[in-house]
């Protein structure tokens, strides 16, 4: 990571006048086509995600404006928006949220993990994929979008409904396993054998709980070291922390991600509350870059293939996500009608799963993989969000399965 | 009332209670400091039938002013508590009544049957004073018993 980083550093320095122009009006379009869409998002009420990954299909390889002078740039960019989008994940959730969700949800997190991940393993398995990348894919169908679903439940405002500590809670337990999940998959990618993966992700959990420990140990410590009034300072020793220790986790083979979700949660106090205020807008413009970026690297006519595999994964896994969101109310005491909204709030996926699959196709495990989670994100994103703005309004369809009522 | 507390992990507490009317009433504590106060669905008791968001300003507003009537409401039910007992806080005069006497020069419990409880004077309670107890302008005498004695009292008092 650091030695190319510093090489295209010193290219980037060095090209001179063409090459820094050529980079930036590449940039600039990236960036105005992601502000146009995002108005869009807005003015439809969905969210901006699906359409930040259709913008890049579009880009690039194979797309309607090809990219690539800008292309390192993005890829850094888009390395960093996953950092931040982890950073701010973490960020969100205080420690003891977390204890509570593990205390409280650790069962309908087993079943939300079976119900929601074998669908997409089986689908791997099935396809002749390798164990490795029917895990991840797995990953990719498991973990709901809490960007989306939070958004979400705000605009509509379902705050104070009875069901909603319910889909919370499921995920924070969702983005618990992610931070265990990624390391692993981390290991796996590197080509350990079998029993090499079971020690290394052995030592992985062992690390990441070690870590959890200690953050939670000095969280104190490190928010009162990184706290300043002023708020460049702020920034600045809150990004190079972030950087430093993503970096590292990252050459431990923990991944960046999970490096970046720990130190969030880490952070707390008077820290925490100013750097949520400081960092969103940071983390959308590079998260649209993550999320562009995704879409560069995928060709838009391998989606073809792969379009009916991702329409029934999307599907299946729909009823799957809605069956277990009843199945968790309903053990919380909530009415038919919200186990209904609590099932369909939990079905859009994305900025998680195209994390997830971005770790397989950075170690170019199945060339199918980014294609399928690109198609299947957006479907889902897309239906989900309506589904949880019209569905949930409409209640369940009696006379139905609720899970056969999904199917479109 | 019970007020049940449910964490809302990301975005903060949520309250919940139930009204005397059988409303039930949910507010979020956002760690934004920002409020949602919803009004549960009758037909629906997990879905609400609205919402309201307010910020921190505005909810501290709303609470003076929910407060505000609360304490009268409360001096109010105080009054009223004891059927048949009545209590009154009167002040003494300039001149005339008992203004410069003693309790005991009144005669009030042995003519009307109401009692003096206590007696304030410069913020200063004086709980049971004795007969020899003399009253000043400006002291307020707490007064009990039946309505109508504590109509005579109030009479002998004030002159």
């Amino acid at each position: 990571m650091l030695p190319t980083g510093s090489v295209s550093a010193l290219r980037l320095a060095a090209a001179g006048p063409e090459g820094t122009s050529d980079i930036l009006v590449e940039l600039g379009i990236v960036l105005l086509v992601l502000a146009i869409l995002g108005r869009l998002a807005a003015r439809m009420g969905i969210p901006s995600i699906p359409l930040y990954l259709l913008a890049g299909l579009m880009l690039g390889e194979g797309g309607l404006i090809p990219l690539d002078a800008g292309e390192e740039f993005l890829a850094v960019g888009a390395q960093i928006g996953v950092v931040l989008l982890l950073l701010l994940l973490g960020l969100e959730y205080s420690p003891e949220d977390l204890r509570h969700g593990l205390r409280t949800t650790w069962l309908a997190g087993l079943v939300d993990g079976l119900a929601n991940g074998l669908p997409g393993f089986a689908l791997g398995l099935l396809m002749g994929w390798s164990v490795t990348a029917s895990l991840l894919l797995a990953g990719v169908t498991y973990i709901s979008s809490s960007g989306i679903i939070a958004r979400l439940l705000g605009d509509f405002e379902r705050y104070t409904n009875r069901e909603t500590p319910v889909i919370l809670s499921i995920l924070v337990m969702e983005d618990i396993v992610m931070a265990v999940f990624l390391p692993i998959m981390a290991v796996l990618l590197v080509g350990a054998s079998v029993a090499q993966g079971a020690v290394a992700a052995g030592v992985a959990i062992a690390l990441v709980a070690a870590a959890v420990f200690v953050s939670f140990k000095f969280s104190r410590h490190v928010s009162a070291a990184v706290h300043s009034r002023s708020r460049e300072l702020l920034l600045l020793s809150v990004l190079g922390l972030t950087f430093l220790v993503a970096g590292l986790a990252e050459a431990a083979q923990v991944s960046a991600a999970v490096g970046a979700f720990l130190l969030g949660l880490t952070l707390s106090g008077q820290v925490a509350d100013d750097v949520r205020d400081l960092m969103p807008p940071l983390r959308d413009v590079f998260g649209g870059i993550f999320f562009v970026f995704f879409g560069v690297t995928i060709d838009p006519r391998d989606l073809i293939p792969v379009l009916l595999p991702a329409l029934a994964l999307a599907v299946v896994t729909a009823a799957t996500k809605i069956a277990t969101g009843m199945w968790a109310a309903k053990r919380a005491g909530i009415g038919p009608k919200g186990q209904w909204r609590a099932g369909v709030s939990l079905v859009p996926r994305g900025e998680f799963s195209i994390v997830i699959a971005g770790l397989g196709i950075g170690a170019g495990v199945q060339p199918q993989l980014g294609p399928l989670a690109a198609a299947y994100v957006l479907i889902l994103a897309f239906s989900g969000s309506l589904m949880m703005r019209y569905a949930a309004k409409i209640g369940p369809p009696s006379r139905w399965l609720p899970a056969r009522a999904d199917a479109r | 009332m019970d007020i049940f507390e449910t964490p809302l992990p990301g975005v903060g507490v949520r309250y919940e209670f139930t009204a005397e009317s059988g409303d039930r009433v949910g507010i979020v504590v956002r760690r934004d400091g920002k409020r949602d106060i919803g009004i549960y669905d009758r037909e629906d008791p997990d879905d609400c039938t609205g919402t309201l968001e307010l910020s921190e300003g505005d909810a501290s507003a709303l609470a003076e002013l929910l407060g505000g009537t609360n304490i009268t409401a409360r001096l109010e039910s105080l009054r009223h508590t004891v059927e048949g007992l009545a209590i009154e806080w009167i002040t003494m005069p300039a001149h005339g009544g008992l203004t410069n006497r003693t309790i005991g020069d009144g005669r009030i419990r042995t003519t009307t049957a109401a009692s003096i409880v206590a007696v304030i004077r410069d913020e200063v309670g004086v709980p049971g004073p004795g007969p020899s107890f003399e009253l000043r302008a400006g002291d307020t005498v707490l007064v009990m018993g039946s309505e109508h004695a504590v109509g005579q009292a109030r009479q002998i008092l004030i002159g």
